[in-house]
């Protein structure tokens, strides 16, 4: 467990699951019975973390998809944010993702959807260009941000939030891997502080909804 | 190309025909029904693997460049199988992925154990279909064979869903 410390049991164990384990596909084991009961609550809860020590907004300058420098501490602050780790060639966790948050903010107020800011950070850089970021999200909600950059410097950030990334490599065969964070933070208006995490599992429409009110006032979902 | 099985892909009027004079249910036309499998226990009693293809879905593609599929291919036979390959009019190129630890990963196959089930689910394997010939939207329908190591090819239809469609557990 190495986030023992930082977050409170719960969190751990599930974190655990997702940044170690392949919480990609076995997610649905995290509840065995062996398992602290309070996992098993929050997990059925489908719902968010809450970190008991909250990340710092990472101090990410990169470039964003209409190929402009972006300062994410400074155009986001005092905002409430969703950021997320992924790429574009992804068929399958990432589109999920996002399109999970767009469906959610869909049925926000539309004051609501005004304030919330989604911010989507490569991990896979080299494909994704100003341009392709763009087109993309467009396709999920033209209000998201798509940042680019070095992926030293994007790996960095990551891991200060926790969220574990490496870099693209291709194989023999010609296929590229990359990897997608396995949690989408969601950073609070108030101290600009992510309080809140949600796994891959719990990031669903329905969750993001009932949630997402609360994570724009800066207040616990 | 991990097609490893091209003597396995037979045209498309061979393998139904095939599907129904064996009437072993190792082919199932309707990914949403489920129920073709049944009927074949007592002649295949327990020898050879038995398949069928439930709840398959493929959700609507951000871009014309990929997209995903998923489904749940059900063994009753006490024979294990493998899925080799995938061929659809959607795209030129259909690979089988699995994750693990965040990445998506082609593979050569991917096993049915006997008397279980191979699931390609969110987040685990899945079908990646490259550079689509069009991009589906959600209430359309394509068509795909799943070519396997020992069974007959499956034909599906399957059903676009929304983008961020997961069905039920």
């Amino acid at each position: 467990m190495r986030k023992s410390g930082r977050i409170r049991l719960a969190a751990t164990a599930l974190l655990a699951g997702s940044l170690v384990l392949t919480a990609c596909g076995g997610g649905e084991d995290d509840t065995s019975g062996d398992k602290p009961a309070q996992v098993k609550n929050e997990d059925q809860k489908k719902g968010s973390v809450q970190l008991d020590r909250p990340f710092e907004k990472p101090d990410l300058t990169l470039t964003d998809d209409n190929g402009e420098e972006y300062d994410l501490i400074e155009e986001t602050k005092g905002e409430p944010v969703l950021l997320y780790f992924g790429y574009t060639n992804c068929p399958d966790v990432c589109p999920l993702t996002m399109s999970n948050i767009a469906v959610a903010k869909s049925k926000l107020s539309k004051k609501e959807q005004e304030q919330l800011k989604v911010v989507f950070v490569t991990s896979d850089p080299k494909r994704d260009t100003p341009e392709r970021l763009d087109k993309w999200l467009r396709m999920h909600d033209p209000s998201f941000v798509g940042l680019t950059g070095e992926f030293a410097t994007i790996q960095a950030g990551a891991r200060s939030v926790g969220v574990h990334i490496e870099k693209s490599y291709e194989k023999k065969n010609g296929d590229i891997v990359s990897t997608h964070g396995a949690q989408l933070l969601a950073f609070s208006p108030k101290d600009d502080k992510a309080h809140t995490m949600y796994t891959e599992q719990n990031a669903t429409a329905k969750v993001l909804e009932r949630e997402l009110p609360a994570v724009i006032k800066g207040e616990k979902p | 190309m991990t097609r490893r099985a091209p003597a396995r892909r037979r045209t498309l009027a061979t393998s139904l025909a095939l599907c129904v004079s064996l009437a072993l249910g190792a082919c199932s036309s309707d990914s949403e029904d489920g129920k073709d499998g049944k009927d074949g226990k007592d002649t295949a009693a327990g020898s050879g693997p038995r398949l069928r293809v439930t709840g398959a879905y493929m959700p609507q593609p951000t871009m014309a460049d990929m997209a995903a599929g998923f489904m749940v291919v059900r063994n009753d036979g006490g024979e294990k199988d493998k899925l080799t390959s995938v061929t659809s009019e959607l795209s030129d190129t259909v690979e089988i992925h699995e994750t693990v630890d965040q990445q998506m990963q082609q593979v050569k196959s991917l096993a049915v154990p006997a008397n279980g089930e191979l699931q390609l689910s969110r987040g685990g394997n899945h079908l990646m279909f490259h550079d689509l010939i069009r991009k589906p939207e959600k209430g359309d329908k394509i068509t795909l064979t799943l070519h396997f190591a020992k069974s007959d090819p499956v034909k599906l239809s399957v059903p676009v869903k929304a983008a961020n469609h997961q069905p039920a557990r």
